[in-house]
């Protein structure tokens, strides 16, 4: 079912906001004030059109790319920000960077190594199986990623157990600027999942009715207990892999991706539809520029931690 | 009182702890059908196999998804069976449960209330991959803490303690297990408690584990000499009870480390270098370590004795430091 027309203008915003919050982590990291570096998720906010549809006790594992699981979860864009420029304000308290945890809203943390989320999301998913619980389990991945042994051993484990578990695989092409040509054995990740004994599905990925469509399935089947999918959700990262890396793709094959903006691609949708007007365009636009904008000058006024805190937050 | 096996006792602790909590539940390798004497025997029978979940063999599965049922607020009991096999999630096991709740700043009062249990140890001719006790690799990492009982009450009691700490545990079981007798009634044991397991004014040996039997024989065959040996068992490495053991060389004025593992960074260096710290007054003689000497665990018997600790070995370290 395709979202209400108010369900519509709240995936858009949440994709512009999304996208407002990388425009200013860019900026922040040209800027030299983040002392790591950011992943950058501009051009896959299609994914939104899944994670917005988690229920508020849902869980999520999340990649190393981006901030729209966040954004989309309801995290706060202030401490998110204060986060990745090392201040104590920042979700980890300056101990993460981009490595942030939200268990309010059911955002289990970043791990530092791909492919580690996935044992993560079974262990989610197999406390709300021994509860007796109906949430779900949304865990995303890159087609980089799906190589790694815990991905294979999570998506066996997911459905020998029957577990709740809704699998996106992001795939971007790339990993790094490596082509999947040459690291992945099938064009469609979805392929894998036929081995593992679970539907899976390509979706175009920047098409976010489409990703909506398609995780709305997945999540229905999820909470009645139907056992996990996998959703391939094909897409494209604009920027280069992180924010001081350089870019070596194709520039023609980037300025085609450029043509499917996710954001452009919706916003047409719901124009010719009559659901979003130019005017409300902008009005959510620089609403969304004014809140990140605000959340980077939260981050930036915000204080470094105390040495002394180094020595915090080991033990329980 | 009656006796115990290692294994029976932890079994007991199990049973205790999952009927008292619902939020703990065992993952890993072969655990069911029930069979005979093990720590999980019978727990699928009484628990169900939600709650007693064979997993497909991968152990960064089992380790990352007792990570992940933590989050969210189970306790879950993760069975690797040998240490050898846990190596294969050493990932999860030092990345994840060890670090993730710092990285992430304690985010929410986050917590990892895990315990891996595992099989150690050599003399048993099983190799190198099946032979070792890596307990130096885990305390080296921050995060984890470290339990390697030496007896039956140890066992249960710092096991119970174990399922209801908030942080990860890794628990170490010795092949070679001991009997002995264990209390009807509950009881914890808390960490970071040594037990002086034999008084003595001559020397001081720290051990774990089966290498706490080794080190007793040792100092009953010394006390025939006229040596009086005391024999401390941390039980817990993290926390470590650093008190005691320089208390005891403050009186011995000699200390001799046993450990199964290697000896290149290992537990033995580690506790030498608190007491030099601590004390350096103290020491009327260098350290001994007794250790294996940084080679793979070989299977023929007259090899592997040439490698691991042995009582004689013990036994000539601690007259070392007298002579
Ligand atoms: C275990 C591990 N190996 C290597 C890396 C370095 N690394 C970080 S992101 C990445 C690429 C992942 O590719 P993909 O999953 O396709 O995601 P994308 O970056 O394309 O979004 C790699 C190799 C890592 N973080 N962890």
């Amino acid at each position: 079912m395709a979202p209400t027309p108010t369900g519509q203008l709240e995936l858009y915003t949440l994709m512009v906001r999304s996208r407002a919050f990388e425009e200013a982590a860019i900026a922040l990291a040209a800027a030299g004030d983040i002392p790591g570096s950011w992943l950058s998720g501009v051009g896959q906010e299609g994914t939104l059109g899944a994670i917005s549809q988690l229920r508020p006790d849902d869980y999520l594992t999340y990649t190393h790319r981006g901030s729209y699981g966040f954004i989309g979860r309801g995290s706060d864009p202030k401490r998110l920000m204060a986060e990745l420029l090392g201040k104590r304000t920042g979700y980890s308290k300056g101990k993460g960077g981009r490595h942030i945890a939200d268990l309010e809203h059911g955002i289990l943390g970043k791990s530092g190594t791909i492919g580690a989320h996935a044992p993560l999301a079974i262990g989610a998913a197999t406390a709300v199986q021994i509860r007796g619980g109906d949430q779900v389990v949304m865990s995303l991945f890159g087609e980089g990623t799906s190589n790694r042994g815990t991905t294979h051993s999570s998506l066996v484990a997911a459905s020998v157990w029957r577990l709740p578990v809704v699998w996106l695989c992001e795939n971007n092409g790339y990993m790094g600027s490596v082509p999947a040509r040459a690291y992945t054995a099938v064009t469609d990740i979805a392929d894998m999942a036929a081995s593992y004994g679970m539907p899976g599905t390509v979706v175009d990925g920047n098409d976010v009715s489409a990703v909506h469509q398609a995780a709305e399935d997945a999540i229905d089947r999820a909470r009645a207990g139907q056992g996990p999918s996998l959703l391939e959700l094909k897409t494209f990262r604009m920027r280069a892999f992180g924010e001081s890396w350089p870019e070596l793709r194709d520039p023609a094959e980037i300025a085609a991706w450029q043509e499917r903006d996710p954001i452009l691609l919706y916003q047409r949708q719901l124009t010719a539809s009559d659901r979003l007007t130019v005017a409300d365009v902008e009005a959510i636009r620089a609403a969304a520029h004014a809140e990140m904008a605000a959340a980077a000058e939260f981050a930036r006024e915000s204080p470094f931690p105390d040495p002394a805190e180094a020595f915090e937050d080991l033990y329980a | 009182m009656r006796t115990l096996t290692i294994s029976q006792a932890m079994n007991e602790a199990l049973h205790e702890e999952m009927r008292r909590d619902p939020a703990v539940y065992v993952v890993g390798l072969g655990l069911y059908p029930s069979d005979g004497d093990d720590a999980t025997s019978g727990l699928v029978d009484e628990f169900g196999e939600r709650r007693v979940r064979s997993a497909p063999n991968d152990e960064a599965l089992i380790a990352g998804s007792a990570v992940g049922a933590a989050l969210v607020g189970m306790r879950p009991v993760a069975e690797f069976y040998l240490a050898d096999f846990a190596f294969n999630a050493l990932d999860e096991i030092l990345s994840k449960a060890g670090k993730w709740r710092y990285m992430h700043g304690s985010n929410a009062g986050m917590k990892l209330p895990i315990v891996f249990l595992q099989g150690i140890g050599g003399y048993v001719g099983a190799a190198a991959e099946h032979s070792q006790s890596p307990l130096a690799l885990y305390w080296h990492s921050p995060g984890l803490k470290i339990v390697a009982p030496s007896t039956s009450y140890d066992a249960k009691g710092l096991l119970k303690t174990a399922v209801r700490d908030d942080n990860p545990v890794m628990f170490f079981i010795h092949k070679f297990e001991d009997s002995g007798p264990v209390p009807e009634d509950e009881y914890l044991i808390p960490f970071g408690v040594a037990e002086i397991r034999r008084d003595g004014a001559d020397a001081t040996v720290v051990a774990t584990s089966y290498m706490v039997t080794l080190a007793l024989q040792a100092a009953e065959n010394l006390a025939d000499r006229g040596v009086d040996v005391e024999v401390i068992d941390p039980r817990t490495l993290e926390p470590l009870d650093i008190d005691t053991i320089v208390g005891s060389v403050q009186k011995t004025g000699r200390l001799v480390v046993v450990d199964e593992d290697t000896e290149r960074c290992g537990v033995a260096a580690e506790i030498g270098a608190q007491v030099l710290e601590r004390d350096f007054a103290a020491l009327r003689a260098p350290v001994g370590r007794v250790a294996n000497p940084n080679l793979p665990v070989p299977y023929s018997p007259p090899l592997e004795e040439a490698v691991l600790p042995s009582v004689a070995k013990i036994e000539a370290a601690i007259l070392a430091t007298l002579a």
